[in-house]
């Protein structure tokens, strides 16, 4: 029986450290020790620079104003879509998590051409700056802007997670005590939202800190530099030399991660009250119903479609500057990217590659693993919950370095895995392992444990209950997991940033580089085309939702 | 029968070059994406059993890329082709790169190719200045960028991203009177030094910026496509790099990469070059249009030597005079 127990724990245990402690310790141990001792000076010498300072203090006020941004525009929409009876709520739903599942590099990309001088959109109602404007988007506004927009899903997830959960009996009694409704928010729903509030504003502060596509775009033109991007300047410009200096840039950047994920769990701590089961509530906005979806559906245009369709505008441009027009019309950047271009081709085949292998191996993963973390002793196992969350929580560019730390020099028996494309592979399969397993420990939860036990009754072994039982009740959302790991791997470029190398491009990684390279229109092709996967893609997951247990899709 | 086989030999050695014709090639270039596959399609249409993989980055930002591949152990470049002739003696001092003396010089003149073979200069690719055609003052001199007119308005490529920026900060230094009080003069007429050369293009041909530093071609080449912009060379002179070719000593398929760089500098080549916008480093191609004659280029010199000994320290003055 203590073996029964043992080995699966032990598996477990494996599987989170191989997953999450190894490359956080391997980075530690390259940033705080030089030669096996215990040496903290060249982190003190990094700080002491003025690059450093600047971008410690341009990442900190990036992330809490983009943060407080997402706050203002996530929160209202959290409220009327899953608290009152506003008509197309789960249409407005949908519409306000596809910034989460939209590559940032593309969001910055299309802003920047929605309203920089050279906008197709705004030049065809003459509302365009004249040439010499510098774009507003460019620098610290540009990016707390579109943090705000990029995070916002966040804030509504977290918000709404806390809003279903709310006891109606609380606002039922405030209303029949007299109390209007909008005292009843003020005064009953928001004090009980509080650790809610707290946690969504911690996480969107974090996913800020870590984001690299949108001040990789709208910052680096411009010399405004967070800790994200100063790490991939210097390591991009100066090669493998710098890493025990980037490595302390990482640490850095790994400690404001953890005070805001350490926020955000202490936050959610404090929730108290009991949950009730039953409708959740629902505020009635009478009269003003119609006028609030509109106002609602003309926010997310404005901040989805009109950015979308200037990016549109310029892919279809033949050079970036030339105003949109019948005349000037070319499908040249598709063909270009699409058809010649070989390494635009290859990254296509790459990024589908990588993702699917990533979803593929973690959706198998999934299920043991859920069934695992669930066996552990309960302090133990929230430990390693903690653990395995690291490295999905901590910038991208942080693993990057850790796999780089950890892959560059030959292993024994792998070789170098440094220059080939296992290396993305596995940095993907330890960044998204907490993406994958999400879904399925909230089916899991919902899972009746009565079945697993009438087959061990009937004498079904661990492996068969597994396999004949819970493997398949739990697959849908396996495999919605797998959709969500699917659809942010192939939209990252944090990641790959730092380890792509000849042959092994991905679309991010190809995005960037056409930008770079001044060919911002066929640039923008590729976005649209990225653009196109992700939204099929969602509707195809949307449509497999119907048949998902209650809690597997964010938006349902 | 020893003869017949003797025959056939000789007949194959005939039709084809000693070395093999078949695999791989692997290519790190600078050149912008588009001229990077059209130069691996031309390539490949001629030698059809080799097969082209290419990879794009800055100068500075390859050169990292190579270097880290080379500690892990696993090199799979067998061509550079990049901005600078300094990165390439550098490299040469370092023993990394695989001299190629039997390559086929013709119609180069002796300045454009390392004396041993290991680079060889492909193109001369300029830098001067780039303004959006809405702007009010047509610059003349590199002066003109220190004015009133240009403030906040200049745009121009970090060394710490572009090979080509380094040298043009190098040979600006060296030859206006000003020397780095230039620089100075620059970064506090409010010039943003940032990026690649292609970003100074999207910056200025998006209305962005009105001016720029940046190389000719960029600028020539979507001018004729109707973007906004023009390039100007400036009286005092320009800056030129050479975009040389060097094989590397790791290269996995080295004999592949001779024929690769023979093509580079043979006239099918160059006129490629000429055609995709570049000034052909060979005599006797047409420049392409956009371009005054060769004659009426001044290019303004600078000391190699020096460059490659100061380059840290070049890039940390830039660095500080822009606040990097």
């Amino acid at each position: 029986m203590r073996a029964a127990w043992l080995l699966p724990a032990v598996l477990t245990l494996c599987a989170v450290g191989l997953i999450a402690v190894l490359p956080t310790g391997r980075l530690v141990l390259t940033a705080l020790f030089a030669d096996g001792q215990f040496d903290a000076s060249l982190l003190l010498s990094r700080l002491a620079r003025g690059a450093t300072q600047r971008a410690i203090f341009n990442t900190l006020d990036t992330a809490l104003f983009g943060a407080l941004l997402a706050l203002l525009i996530g929160a209202p929409f959290a409220f009327l879509v899953a608290a009152t009876d506003m008509p197309l709520r789960r249409l407005q739903g949908f519409l306000l998590i596809l910034p989460l599942m939209i590559a940032p590099q593309v969001m910055a990309l299309a802003w920047m051409h929605l309203l920089g001088p050279s906008s197709a959109l705004l030049g065809a109602i003459g509302l365009a700056p004249p040439p010499g404007t510098a774009n507003p988007l460019l620098g610290r506004n540009g990016i707390i802007l579109l943090f705000g927009v990029q995070h916002a899903p966040i804030v509504f997830i977290t918000l709404r997670a806390g809003l279903v959960l709310l006891p109606r009996d609380y606002v039922e009694a405030a209303r029949a005590a007299g109390m209007g409704p909008v005292r009843v928010v003020t005064g009953v729903v928001l004090p009980l939202l509080w650790p809610y509030l707290i946690a969504a504003k911690a996480l969107a502060f974090v996913s800020g800190v870590g984001n690299f596509g949108i001040p990789a775009l709208l910052g680096m033109p411009e010399n405004f530099l967070t800790l994200a991007t100063l790490i991939y300047q210097q390591l991009s410009s100066n090669g493998p030399s710098v890493l025990p200096q980037v490595a302390g840039l990482s640490l850095l950047i790994c400690l404001i991660a953890i005070a805001g994920i350490a926020a955000q769990s202490l936050a959610l701590r404090r929730v108290r009250f009991a949950l009730t089961r039953g409708a959740p509530m629902r505020f009635s906005l009478g009269p003003l119903r119609w006028p609030v979806a509109a106002a609602g559906l003309l926010l997310l245009t404005a901040v989805l479609i009109l950015p979308a369709a200037a990016l549109l505008a310029t892919s279809l441009v033949p050079a970036y500057g030339v105003p949109l027009s019948l005349t000037t019309l070319t499908l040249d950047n598709y063909v270009e990217v699409l058809l010649r271009q070989s390494s635009t081709v290859r990254a296509f085949v790459n990024s589908s590659y990588l993702s699917l292998l990533a979803a593929a191996i973690l959706a198998m993963l999934a299920v043991p693993l859920a069934l695992g973390l669930n066996r552990l002793p309960r302090r133990v196992s929230r430990m390693a919950h903690g653990t395995l969350e690291l490295p999905y929580a901590l910038p991208g560019i942080v693993l990057a370095i850790a796999c780089i730390l950890l892959f560059l020099r030959p292993l024994p028996v792998l070789g170098s895995l440094y220059a080939t494309p296992w290396i993305i592979l596995v940095a993907y399969l330890m960044r998204f392992a907490a993406l994958a397993l999400k879904p399925v420990e909230a089916a899991l939860d919902q899972l009746a444990p009565e079945l697993g036990e009438a087959a061990a009754a009937a004498g079904a072994g661990p492996l068969r209950r597994l396999l004949t039982i819970t493997a398949p009740l739990a697959a849908p959302a396996a495999f919605a997991g797998a959709l969500l790991v699917f659809m942010s791997a192939f939209n990252e470029l944090t990641v790959s940033a730092l380890l792509w190398s000849s042959r092994n491009e991905t679309i991010g990684v190809i995005l960037f580089s056409l930008e770079e390279s001044g060919l911002s229109p066929q640039a923008s092709a590729v976005a649209i085309v990225t653009l196109l996967v992700v939204v099929a893609l969602l509707a195809a997951l949307d449509r497999l939702g119907r048949m998902l247990p209650a809690g597997v899709l964010p938006w349902r | 029968m020893r003869t017949l086989l003797t025959a056939g030999l000789m007949l194959a050695a005939t039709l084809s070059p000693a070395w093999a014709q078949e695999g791989r090639l692997v290519l790190y270039t600078s050149q912008p994406n588009t001229d990077a596959q059209q130069t691996a399609d031309a390539f490949m249409a001629k030698y059809p059993g080799i097969t082209v993989e290419w990879v794009r980055d800055g100068t500075p930002k390859i050169m990292a890329k190579f270097r880290a591949e080379a500690e892990a152990g696993t090199p799979l470049a067998d061509v550079l082709l990049i901005a600078d002739v300094v990165t390439m003696e550098g490299l040469k001092a370092e023993g990394l790169l695989l001299n190629f003396p039997e390559a086929d010089t013709t119609g180069l003149d002796a300045s454009l190719y390392d004396e041993d073979g290991a680079y060889f200069s492909t193109k001369l690719i300029t830098t001067g200045i780039v303004y959006n055609t809405a702007a009010t003052m047509v610059p003349t001199s590199w002066l003109d960028l220190t004015k009133p007119e240009a403030k906040d308005q200049l745009a121009m490529p970090s060394p710490l991203t572009s090979g080509a920026a380094l040298i043009h900060t190098v040979t600006l230094t060296d030859n206006l009177a000003e020397g780095w009080d230039y620089y100075t003069a620059l970064a506090a007429n409010g010039a943003q030094a940032s990026g690649g050369n292609g970003d100074v293009l999207t910056a200025v041909a998006g209305g962005e910026k009105l001016y720029g530093m940046i190389v000719d071609f960029l600028p020539i080449r979507e001018a004729a496509k109707g973007a906004p912009v023009a390039f100007v060379f400036p009286t005092e002179g320009v800056s030129a790099v050479t975009e040389p070719a060097a094989i590397l000593a790791s290269a996995p398929n080295a004999d592949n990469a001779k024929l690769f760089i023979d093509f580079l500098i043979s006239e099918e080549g160059q006129q490629l070059a000429s055609s995709q916008g570049y000034i052909p480093a060979r005599d006797g191609i047409d420049l392409p249009a956009g371009y005054p004659a060769r004659a009426d280029i001044k290019l303004l010199p600078y000391d190699a030597a020096a460059a490659l000994a100061n380059e840290t320290a070049n890039k940390e003055r830039f660095g500080e005079i822009f606040g990097q």
